[in-house]
């Protein structure tokens, strides 16, 4: 039997029941969050929400399972999907269809690895009972990789969450789901730049890409949405787009699209599809909470500092971690209940003519900032906190007086076709007269001048 | 009629000042709006416009909270029964005349009493079709046909909705103490 203790670290250990554990509960967290929206969007619209539905499966005898306010709702829905038809129609892309709802559901499941949901652990030493392997203990992260490019990792996985939308658009051979999955592309090329300007600024303070140097910054420096409120409220747009949530989910317009890139898809896939949105929230949620809330951390709260590393503290800071996931969760379906869903050449129009030039600037300033190194040599607390809180100031004042004099572009909302009566094709004689009986005799000078 | 130029009131926006120009005032505000709904109507709170249906109904609500209004509500029809008990309806056809949904069915038949010369022999409604708009009852001559304030009538079959007289007289006989005649 080869020596398995080379193999076999605390480390090892510690990430593998991390992934098992953390998957699943995001998987009910996605359940649970589906659950939340209707209860949280029921309540902004004066209702009540599901509250029928308990666990007791219309069993008389587990009666005292009835009601529990609605919170059996994501498992009969679950039901409900898994006993509805899985309809493919003809002429779709068979393999594509089928790939797609997995490739929406995986790049959000897989962002996770790196959260650092409980700093450090210092693991007393152990061993393992039947395979007879001694494990050294030793301080840990509790984290489902440990890995230096942590930061880019997250970000290279979020943004694979298009290709599930695309192929599902395009798989679907159908010019609603087509469109869907074009505009989803369009979108999140668009606002994959700001959402990496806006982590730049914030890398370029904390000078490492190493998921728990970020919690250590904060933990020394003060949260960065405090110091970089500018690039926080960047990110949070950006990730609203690229987890497709309101006010920027074009791709799914019920009102214009059918139901966007989903249309064609029923049952089981059709759920996966929905889970993939909100574990993209949650994924989301926890990259925000990550780089700007400041992780496991809690302001005058000394058991949640990293230097506190027992098994307690370790649950502590996962809890915490979790009550900020649910809180930014909360947050974004406030938004989607509030703010209407944007045009798609206004949500176009934002990003490049708004949040790519004003990340830009925060990127511009926060560099120089930092190269100035201003925190330390005037002996300041808080790093370089005070600095940056003070150019975020002035990028906001400047916008503010500057307003007036940028330019402000006319757009002409009616694109008129060409070939039809508002943009005729050259040579063709076109009649705009009213054709209607009584509008003739309503306006008959218009019967006349009518002809253009 | 067309819309004629001068009835167009062009109403321009007014534009943006500094503040709304950066979005984010304005949607804070809107956030403050529902937020303020949400907790207002949590919990079935101050705000809330919902009722528990099967437990709460309509005509325990008062009528300024969206509670029923039964002096004049249009429910499901009942045939009315004189003092001795009989149908009192005299088939004259003034409601399937007047019938919009043409959902009223009325086979006459010569009275076998002595105070009338025609009665239904066959009276239906087709409670799937009616629509509810009470012009049978107010076409009736002699108050035969009415609406009743009961609303949920339910079927397991189309046939299970069309009401015959027996069906309805025995609407009329549940309802006879709500509704008096």
């Amino acid at each position: 039997m080869p020596d398995l203790s080379h193999f076999i670290t605390a480390q090892l250990i510690v990430s593998a029941v991390i992934c098992i554990v953390v998957v699943h509960v995001i998987l009910i967290g996605v359940a649970y969050s589906i659950y939340l929206e209707r209860k949280v969007s029921a309540y902004i619209q004066d209702r009540i929400g599901p509250n029928r539905v308990g666990f007791d499966f219309g069993l008389p005898a587990l009666r005292f399972l009835r009601g529990m306010v609605g919170l059996g709702q994501p498992l009969a829905d679950g039901l409900k999907f898994f006993l509805k038809e899985d309809y493919t129609p003809a002429h779709v892309d068979k393999v594509l269809f089928t790939l797609a709802p997995a490739l929406i559901v995986i790049p959000a499941l897989m962002g996770f690895i790196i959260i650092p949901w409980g700093g450090t652990w210092n693991v007393p030493e152990f061993t393992i009972p039947v395979l007879n392997v001694h494990v050294a203990g030793g301080p840990v992260q509790v984290a489902g990789a440990v890995v230096n490019v942590g930061v880019l990792y997250l970000l290279a996985v979020a943004s694979l969450g298009v290709y599930g939308v695309t192929l599902g658009g395009w798989a679907s051979n159908n010019k609603f789901s087509f469109l869907g999955g074009l505009r989803s592309t369009a979108q999140m090329l668009a606002y994959e730049i700001p959402l990496g300007l806006s982590l730049l600024a914030v890398l370029l303070v904390v000078g490492s890409l190493i998921p728990a140097d970020l919690v250590g910054y904060q933990v020394r420096n003060g949260w960065l949405i405090l110091s970089q409120p500018i690039a926080a409220i960047l990110f949070f747009i950006s990730i609203l787009a690229e987890a497709n949530r309101a006010p920027f989910d074009n791709a799914e317009a019920e009102q214009e699209l059918v139901g966007g890139y989903h249309t064609e898809y029923s049952s089981m896939r059709f759920a996966l599809f929905f889970m993939g949105e909100y574990a993209h929230m949650i994924t989301s949620s926890a990259f925000f909470a990550l780089v700007f809330l400041g992780g496991y951390h809690l302001p005058l709260v000394p058991w949640l500092s990293p230097e506190s590393t027992t098994l307690l503290a370790v649950l502590a800071k996962c809890l915490v971690y979790f009550g900020k996931v649910g809180l930014l969760v909360c947050f974004m379906m406030v938004i989607r209940w509030t703010l209407p869903r944007m045009r798609f050449d206004q949500v176009m129009m934002m990003a490049w003519q708004a949040v790519i030039p004003l990340a830009l600037i925060v990127v511009i300033v926060s560099s120089v900032v930092v190269y100035l190194n201003l925190g330390p040599r005037f002996n300041l607390p808080w790093g370089e906190s005070i600095p940056l809180l003070v150019a975020n100031a002035a990028i906001t004042v400047g916008f503010l007086i500057m307003y007036p004099f940028l330019p402000n572009y006319e757009v002409n909302r009616r694109v008129p076709m060409y070939g039809s009566r508002f943009n005729p094709v050259p040579g063709e004689r076109v009649s705009t007269r009213p054709m209607d009986a009584t509008a003739l005799a309503d306006r008959p000078e218009a019967a006349v001048a009518g002809a253009r | 009629m067309a819309i004629r130029d001068e009835d167009v009131l062009p109403i321009p926006n007014r534009p943006m000042n500094r503040l709304e120009g950066t979005y984010l005032s304005e949607s804070f505000k809107g956030i403050g709006t529902t937020l303020r709904h949400f907790f207002t109507s949590f919990g079935q709170g101050r705000t809330s416009r919902t009722f528990q249906y099967p437990e709460v109904r309509r005509e325990q609500m008062p009528v300024e909270r969206g509670g029923l209004h039964a002096p004049n509500f249009r429910g499901v029809h009942r045939l009315n029964r004189d003092e001795a008990g009989r149908v009192k309806c005299v088939a004259c056809m003034m409601c399937p005349t007047i019938c919009p949904a043409k959902c009223i069915h009325i086979d006459a038949a010569e009275s076998p009493w002595d105070d009338r010369e025609k009665y239904p022999k066959k009276f239906e409604i087709d409670e799937l079709r009616c629509i509810f708009c009470g012009m049978c009852e107010e076409a009736c001559p002699v108050d035969a046909i009415e609406l009743t304030t009961e609303y949920d009538v339910v079927g397991l079959t189309r046939q299970e909705m069309i009401f015959d007289k027996e069906k309805l007289l025995s609407v009329f006989d549940a309802t006879i103490g709500k509704k008096p005649m």
